[in-house]
């Protein structure tokens, strides 16, 4: 198989870490405008932000998996 | 090899006389009652120009000690390399993976004969640690996961977190951590996928379990068994994403820096060694009990 072909496959699949990104900086920013609004529930909120952070994230990191399984088997 | 011992003494020069002046600084500030930031911002600049000093010294003496490292070829491996042990040959993420689980031991010897057999009502030292710990993730397993699932459960997490923190410190020593290879972390999400339905047949019998995926309506069966099917493959691929890709960005840095890469890559290091596994560590026990709570559940009473 080219390794063109390959290496344009790899890199659309992390296309999406774009949808990641915006996600996450969109999601800290209502977290940071919840604890803005009321300080004491600082603490909850921060762990209910950085679980919502790591699932988020689990998307870009399939992306990057599938790329990695992608460049080192097919060529 | 001129401009090295050019470098040499430079950064030798620097960091004396640096000195020198940081001392007198702090002679001129002890004389000021309180010093604004412009009055003391001097000594930190002379602070940071000893530090910088003793770093180029260091990393041109390591130049003249072992020569100028040669920038080969970057490559990182998807699978652990395989050594080979009394004619079978092992991944060298299994050998890992038993010195790390002999380490945990020896310190669970040590506890156990120093801690406990001296425990007293009000803790102090080891035993108040010990506590936090244990009183922590079972608060925390209780609360995730509804309660009434026994303390076995506690237990088991308990010593999935310390495994995986204990296959995180490796990577501090060089070593590939065991858990950025994907075996392991299948491993311990097929582990889950069987905790999640032995709970959930416990709790609602065989056929009040295939029941439950049937639960809106028949027609959603075939895709609440793939969505069942995908938990474990889930957690298997953040876990092992997020260590390989701490592990390639570590591996970049040391091999660009070469010789020079002497205090940088360990503060990245905090980062990518201590904090990320620490998070990723809260993240799968968050799953699998959040999981574990909904398969047990019980809706109608």
């Amino acid at each position: 198989m080219n390794i063109g072909y390959v290496a344009i496959g790899a890199a659309m699949c992390l296309l999406s870490c774009v949808a990641s990104g915006l996600a996450m900086g969109l999601a800290t920013g209502k977290a940071v405008e919840a604890v803005a609004r009321q300080p004491e529930a600082s603490g909850k909120i921060t762990s209910i932000l950085l679980l919502g952070l790591a699932l988020t994230e689990s998307t870009a990191i399939y992306g990057f998996v599938s790329a990695l399984i992608m460049m080192f088997t097919l060529s | 090899m001129v401009t090295n011992w050019i470098g040499l003494g430079a950064g030798l020069i620097a960091s004396i006389s640096a000195l020198f002046w940081r001392r007198a600084e702090s002679k001129r500030l002890a004389a000021i009652k309180t010093p604004t930031k412009k009055q003391a911002r001097p000594k930190k600049m002379a602070t940071a120009l000893i530090i910088l000093g003793i770093w180029v010294f260091l990393s041109e003496g390591i130049s003249l000690i072992f020569g100028a490292s040669d920038k080969g070829e970057f490559t990182v491996e998807l699978f652990a390399p395989r050594v080979s042990l009394f004619g079978l040959s092992i991944s060298s993420t299994v050998l890992v993976t038993w010195i790390a689980m002999l380490a945990l031991l020896i310190v669970a010897l040590i506890l156990r004969l120093t801690v406990i057999p001296h425990l007293r009502d009000i803790p102090s030292g080891a035993q108040n640690v010990l506590e936090i710990m244990v009183g922590g993730i079972s608060d925390y397993t209780e609360a995730t996961s509804g309660g009434g699932l026994g303390d076995n459960l506690n237990a088991y997490f308990f010593s999935v977190a310390a495994l995986m923190i204990a296959s995180a410190m490796v990577e501090l020593f060089g070593v590939r951590a065991p858990t950025a290879d994907i075996t392991m972390t299948f491993s311990l999400a097929l582990i889950t996928f069987v905790l999640i339905n032995y709970y959930g047949i416990r709790r609602k019998g065989l056929k009040g379990r295939i029941k439950s995926l049937a639960e809106p309506t028949p027609v959603v069966f075939p895709m609440r068994i793939v969505s069942d099917v995908a938990v474990p493959v889930s957690l298997a691929c953040r876990l092992f994403g997020n260590m390989l890709g701490g592990m390639i960005v570590m591996d970049l840095l040391y091999s660009s820096l070469g010789n020079f890469g002497i205090a940088i890559p360990s503060v990245a290091g905090l980062y990518f060694n201590v904090f990320h596994p620490l998070i990723q560590v809260f993240i799968f026990i968050t799953l699998s009990l959040t999981f574990i709570r909904e398969a047990a559940e019980l809706t109608e009473e």
